[in-house]
């Protein structure tokens, strides 16, 4: 199968068309021309033949005369080309015709036939003669064929006008398609920042190439943060990788007291947990991507399973000389109770993470109609609003402040925000730099099993503070 | 010979302190860029170990800054980034070398030595000053083809002068360079470990400029 090129199709559709509409109007011109000029003819023949009629007399003795001596009659005796006439009695009878009529038969009257290449009309003369005139229509055929063949020539002069100015047309107008088709061609991995020169913008291919243009932008985006991704990754697992593999080469590069390896020991696990702590949040990010995490669905008290997180969280908090509060109603939602638990571990761990010793934690959940509210506040330093809205990214680290003795891989809120996502909720965070930070989950709430919890109603709750942890004597 | 550790990572830093002063080296560390730039101001390092993903001021720019105001001192990059343009970006802001991470402490150790000599008069690795061989790779001092035992310091010392030798050195040079912030020996220690490098390796090795400081004269 031929395949052709755009501009080859459209032009042979657009010279299809055209053939179509020229013959068309050709046809017509010519059938026109041809009834006129038929017309033009007979009423020629017909007055010929209405003055041959009136030259018929018939004599004395009862024979008929034909004078053919009028002025429109002469040409009858010329030759034996051109018109030729026929008279015959009423009863049927030839009385005169010329050399080149040879049909003797009486016609019927009137009338205006075609025979053979000639064309004749019959009429009714004096004395009920009969009258014929006719004449050849070959002049004027061979006149109608230089029209057919004039309007021939000036059809094909425009058939080939219209196609070369169609084939430059088409072809201008496709030379952005071209461009475009180019500048897609030399993008590659290495080459994603070249775009299509849009000139025109306001016509339909100038559309296409802005919004290919935007396309790019946004492929371009992904591939970066893809990429970014990759070395984030990367330099997450390497850091604790670099700390295990030279603090083991320090150990064993000559004999060490045994506290000196107890030490190196003990920062060799660091390194451990840290690589298990990243490969963990990539491995469940990696599959939650893919669509391969099932997560349960089952009735869960949300103010237990805070009860339980803080309570994981608790030493961590303590540690740091930071109290965490806990302000619950009890609310139920459906979900993963261990995802639950983990979205809200790592709030608390990152809230307290930002806090320095002395300084409070809150959680609070709280129901509003169908919605059921985790807030977790820090008294922190915040987040500035430059990094704000890329908290919830892979591995971005807010505020560059932050040393990474208190940041753990990047990857806490990113599942937190996963997690929520997946239980039909959302996450955010409100913060200004220096104010603290205020991470707010909202899930929606199990709105079977809210009647079976006292007081649960339509109006809002205000929790009460239920549990106020206060930290152990610091060991920071 | 005294080393600027730019390093966040606590455990990681510790380590390499310890391999460092092991090795002679004085060691000061910093935690974030914004120190760094405060630390490498404020003293000559014979050679700065620089992570790039430090906080506050990241590493390119510390490069950027101090080789901005005139600071030569040779910098190793040790980072996690193994891009190239990350290399490319480190290298072309001033940085002498680019290592990453994960490495073995013997691949650092070289590259630290190697930059320290290229630094000085001479960068072969082996000084040799009338009888005495000072071997820089394994930080080995031979007199007349024997061994000879120095502590730590007397090494150091000993190197720098060699290092640097044909120029005189002063006391607030040495201190500078053998010493770090951790260290608060008297200032007289010096004129011991010279006495003591007198000793062991022969008089005339090591010429007292008077008031000023000391000078190993170009054999």
């Amino acid at each position: 199968m031929v395949t052709w090129s755009l501009r080859a199709k459209l032009l042979a559709w657009y010279s299809l068309v055209l053939v179509a509409v020229l013959a068309t109007f050709a046809a017509l011109a010519v059938w026109t021309v041809w009834q006129s000029g038929l017309r033009d003819f007979d009423s020629r023949l017909t007055a010929t033949a209405s003055v041959l009629a009136r030259a018929i007399n018939l004599d004395s003795s009862g024979r008929y005369e034909v004078n053919l001596t009028g002025p429109d009659l002469a040409e009858f005796t010329v030759s034996d080309e051109g018109p030729y006439y026929a008279v015959w009695t009423s009863a049927g009878l030839l009385i005169d015709r010329s050399d080149s009529y040879i049909d003797p038969a009486s016609p019927r009257v009137p009338q205006v036939r075609s025979r053979g290449g000639n064309r004749e009309v019959v009429v009714a003369g004096n004395q009920g003669a009969l009258v014929l005139v006719g004449d050849s229509l070959g002049q004027f055929r061979s006149d109608l064929w230089r029209v057919i063949l004039g309007f021939a020539a000036a059809a094909g002069i425009a058939l080939a006008l219209a196609l070369g100015g169609g084939w430059f047309l088409v072809g201008r107008a496709l030379a952005p398609v071209e461009r475009i088709g180019e500048t897609a061609e030399a993008m590659s991995e290495s080459n994603l920042g070249l775009r299509i020169d849009v000139t025109r913008t306001e016509d339909e291919l100038g559309r296409v190439a802005t919004s290919l243009n935007r396309a790019f932008d946004r492929l371009q985006e992904a591939f970066e943060r893809q990429t970014r991704f990759t070395a984030d990754a990367s330099h997450e697992l390497r850091t604790p990788l670099a700390s295990l593999m030279a603090e083991l080469e320090w150990a064993l590069a000559r004999p060490r007291a045994s506290g000196e390896y107890q030490s190196s020991l003990a920062v060799c696990l660091r390194a451990a947990q840290r690589m298990r702590g990243v490969v963990e949040g990539l491995l469940t990010l990696a599959r939650a991507d893919a669509g391969a995490i099932e997560t349960q669905r089952a009735p869960v008290n949300l103010a237990s399973v805070v009860e339980d997180a803080a309570s994981g969280v608790e030493s961590i908090a303590a540690e740091r000389g930071i109290a965490i509060r806990i302000e619950s109603v009890p609310a139920i939602v459906e979900g993963d109770s261990n995802r639950l638990r983990e979205l809200i571990s790592n709030l608390l761990i990152n809230a307290v993470q930002h806090s320095v010793a002395g300084e409070t934690v809150t959680c609070s959940v709280s129901t509003l109609g169908p919605t059921t509210r985790v807030v977790v506040s820090d008294t922190g330093p915040g987040v500035g609003s430059d990094d704000l809205p890329y908290i919830f990214e892979r591995f971005y680290r807010a505020n560059k402040v932050r040393s990474r003795a208190s940041g753990g891989a990047g990857l806490g809120l990113a599942i937190s925000k996963w997690i929520a996502e997946s239980h039909g909720g959302h996450i955010r965070c409100d913060s200004r730099e220096g104010q603290g930070a205020r991470f707010t989950v909202e899930l929606p709430a199990l709105v079977g099993n809210a009647d079976q919890l006292p007081g649960n109603d339509a109006t809002p709750r205000s929790p009460e503070p239920v549990d106020v942890r206060v930290p152990n004597a610091g060991t920071s | 010979m005294r080393i600027l550790l730019v390093e966040d990572e606590a455990d990681l830093a510790a380590t390499l302190r310890k391999t460092l002063v092991e090795s002679g080296f004085s060691v000061d560390l910093t935690v974030d860029g914004e120190e760094a730039l405060w630390q490498a101001e404020g003293a000559a390092y014979d050679v700065i170990v620089l992570d790039l993903m430090i906080p506050i001021v990241d590493g390119w720019e510390v490069l950027k800054r101090i080789r901005a105001r005139g600071d030569r001192s040779p910098v190793l990059v040790l980072t996690a980034r193994d891009a190239t343009i990350d290399k490319v970006r480190a290298l072309d802001a001033g940085a002498d070398d680019y290592l990453t991470k994960p490495f073995t402490l013997d691949e650092l150790l070289a590259r630290i030595r190697a930059l320290i000599r290229r630094a000085a008069v001479s960068p072969a690795p082996v000084i040799r000053l009338a009888d005495v061989e000072i071997e820089t790779s394994a930080r080995r001092v031979t007199r007349a083809g024997a061994a000879v035992d120095l502590a730590p310091k007397e090494y150091a010392l000993l190197e720098f002068l060699a290092l640097h030798r044909g120029t005189l050195v002063t006391r607030t040079v040495l201190y500078e360079h053998i010493y770090d912030d951790r260290d608060d020996s008297m200032s007289n220690l010096v004129d011991v470990y010279v006495s003591a490098l007198r000793r062991k390796l022969g008089r005339g090795l090591i010429r007292t400029c008077r008031g000023s400081g000391y000078i190993i004269d170009a054999s």
